[in-house]
């Protein structure tokens, strides 16, 4: 009779439970509660404040929308966003919240970005049985494939995932442990390489240890969705950075120090046209032609190798374009811009670095990320991931305030337009280049006076040669700082293949 | 054994029964309502942001007036010839004010919808007159995200990140 009890209990909770049309059964850990649920186009809705209060929370209006309470934890949502919020984090739910006699209904999806947020608590929906189920989360195994290949003197270490996993890499002399924190399946215990970097893969629990032939080998390591993998990029690097955390930012291979690569960004492409000014030139247009000709002047002024983000009128998006210098492993960025002002009579030039003053809560991350760097850890959740590319110009910015200058000070030299100076704003696409990068505002586009000498020949000229200079400028200083004292022009010529890097 | 089952029955009952305190309404019809002075950010002729004050009756909680605000602000100034920072036809679709500091102003408008043409400059002050205009009337607020269409949005027109929350720039503001 005692085995029949809990059967008991299950059937007469059945019975007592059996949800109305308009209600589902919100399954927590201290018990099952009922809450109102509405259909939009098919789609359930929960109201909010029911399935926040069997959690112990609360729901009230605020402003033109409502907040959850849960654990010291708030949430903001709305019913004109299908992005709730929580601290600096957005939740992403299919639809907008809707509201029905002043309650706010949202989405299962709401739920499982607030309490897995608030609480450590996954939320699963089952529209047949209509049961909102809230328990702690449980971390699924995962299975793990392992591949590793040579690729142009680079060892790709490619994990393949059955599922997205939170991981953190641990570094020291000779290996590399990616450690997860979920349970793994592995797919060998340990496996040999014949292979110029890697010697051999070990898996131990949720580690996989990657032993290396030498201590000068480095790593960049990075995420692809989708399905969801891993790739970590070996490579040589000098003796001495190895033991500096170098795989928090992503870094380049050691070359002969030196500015040997140069990106030019020509802005805007395609219908994204940029400002327009009175007599219909468009930015984009305007940036193209001035940056062709800056290509081939640095080229044959400096003999360096320099590559345009665009060659024609197409639209590269904004993390592309530095992500195409990062690839490049180039040793500058310069991107062009042509300014536009709503006040009537604005002109002149000005120069930008990236301000990462942007968000004081980048800031804290950034020491937390720092902190995590000093133990020589990798923490590479996608949050992080996305704060390290936030970060990635960072450790360049006295060298971008430098370069930014040398082009500001051309750029008047030569021009003679109303100097503006140099400014730092968080412009996206400086956001994560890991080289001293710039933005140039040549001149005001909307001014009638500067639009008609952007189309100018003899202006143009002058801004390329103002342009060129201010590289050749930077390139020497920086050489001579770092002790490569040589003339821009002795310099050796690299390759000067000049191609989009799309 | 029967009767534990009962017992059982009447408890679970009992449970489901208990009745959930239900919401109020929309908290800001109850509120009081205000006069207080703003400071409205729009471009001067020195191209950089300077307040325009101006008295409005203002919900007592920040939630609500924030909103009031923002939708002054789209307004435009009383100055007809100080011209509009976002485009004309930029609405303000919902703004929230979280406890942690962190003000979310959601915009929309046919131009912002399908690219805005501008260039960095125009960019900057429109971004920054609604950071600016956010942080000086509430201090509450230490930052500002702004979405776009209920969405994150990367840039309004190609130049300044939106990818996360913004503070106050005192570099385009008039001292």
């Amino acid at each position: 009779m005692k085995r029949l009890l809990p059967l008991l209990i299950l059937a007469a909770a059945t019975i007592l439970l059996a949800q109305a049309p308009n209600q589902a059964i919100v399954r927590t850990p201290n018990g099952d509660r009922l809450a109102a649920i509405t259909k939009v186009d098919t789609q359930t809705f929960f109201a909010a404040d029911d399935v926040i209060a069997a959690l112990g929370g609360t729901v009230s209006p605020d402003g033109t929308g409502f907040k959850a309470s849960l654990n010291n934890k708030l949430a903001a949502f709305g019913p004109d966003s299908r992005f709730g919020v929580v601290g600096d984090e957005l939740i992403e739910m299919p639809l907008a919240p809707v509201v029905v006699a002043g309650r706010p209904y949202v989405q299962w999806q709401f739920f499982q970005g607030f309490v897995s947020r608030a609480a450590d608590m996954d939320v699963t929906w089952d529209p047949v049985a209509r049961i909102l189920t809230v328990r702690p989360a449980q971390h699924t195994v995962v299975g793990v494939q392992l591949s590793v290949a040579n690729i142009q003197g680079i060892s790709k270490v490619v994990l393949g995932l059955t599922a997205p996993a939170e991981y953190a890499i641990v570094k020291d002399q000779t290996s590399y442990t990616i450690r997860f924190k979920t349970p793994i399946r592995a797919p060998f215990a340990e496996q040999s390489y014949d292979d110029p970097y890697i010697a051999k893969a070990t898996f131990a629990g949720s580690d996989l240890r990657l032993d290396l032939k030498a201590p000068d080998v480095g790593a960049d390591a990075y995420k692809l969705d989708n399905p969801f993998r891993i790739v970590l990029d070996f490579h040589k690097v000098a003796a001495g950075p190895a033991t500096t955390p170098a795989n928090i930012v992503p870094s380049r291979p050691m070359e002969a120090p030196g500015i040997h690569t140069i990106v030019i960004d020509p802005g805007h492409g395609g219908k994204e046209v940029g400002a327009i000014g009175p007599h219909g030139l468009m930015e984009k247009d305007a940036t193209l032609a001035l940056c062709r000709r800056l290509a081939d002047n640095l080229e044959t002024r400096l003999r360096t190798r320099v590559i345009l983000t665009r060659t024609d009128d197409s639209l590269v998006p904004l993390d592309q374009r530095t992500a195409i210098a990062n690839q490049y492993h180039a040793d500058l960025f310069l991107s062009v811009h042509m300014n536009a002002a709503v006040v009537k009579g604005a002109h002149g030039s000005e120069t930008y670095f990236l301000s990462l003053e942007a968000s004081d809560e980048l800031a804290k991350k950034a020491a937390e990320v720092e902190n995590a760097a000093a133990k020589t850890v990798t923490p590479e959740t996608s949050d992080l991931k996305m704060i390290l590319w936030d970060l990635a110009q960072q450790e360049y910015l006295n060298e971008s305030s430098r370069f930014a200058q040398a082009v500001q000070e051309e750029m008047n030299r030569a021009t003679h337009v109303q100097n503006r100076g140099v400014k730092q704003a968080p412009f996206k696409v400086l956001v994560g280049a890991t080289m001293p990068a710039a933005l140039v505002e040549v001149a005001f586009i909307t001014n009638p006076d500067e639009e008609s000498k952007l189309q100018s020949d003899d202006f143009q000229r002058m801004v390329v040669d103002a342009l060129t200079t201010a590289v050749e400028r930077y390139k020497t200083d920086y050489e001579t700082r770092i002790g490569v004292i040589r003339a821009p022009v002795a310099a050796p010529a690299v390759a000067t293949d000049k191609k989009a890097g799309t | 054994m029967r009767r534990i089952a009962a017992v059982a029955l009447i408890i679970l009952a009992s449970a489901c029964n208990r009745k959930q305190p239900p919401l109020t309404p929309n908290l800001n019809k109850e509120n009081k309502v205000a006069m207080r002075t703003v400071a409205l950010y729009y471009e001067s002729q020195d191209l950089l942001l300077v307040p325009e004050r101006r008295d409005l009756p203002l919900p007592e909680n920040p939630a609500g007036a924030l909103d009031v605000v923002m939708h002054e602000l789209v307004k435009g100034s009383v100055n007809a010839a100080v011209p509009k920072l976002l485009p004309a036809d930029t609405v303000i679709r919902a703004t929230y004010l979280l406890p942690d500091g962190t003000a979310f102003v959601d915009l929309g408008g046919p131009t912002l919808t399908q690219g805005w043409a501008t260039g960095s400059h125009q960019e900057l002050m429109a971004v920054y007159s609604v950071v600016q205009t956010v942080t000086a009337n509430f201090p509450e607020a230490k930052r500002v995200r702004v979405l776009v269409n209920g969405e994150p949005a990367e840039t309004l027109g190609g130049h300044v990140s939106l990818s996360r929350s913004l503070v106050p720039m005192p570099s385009v503001v008039a001292r």
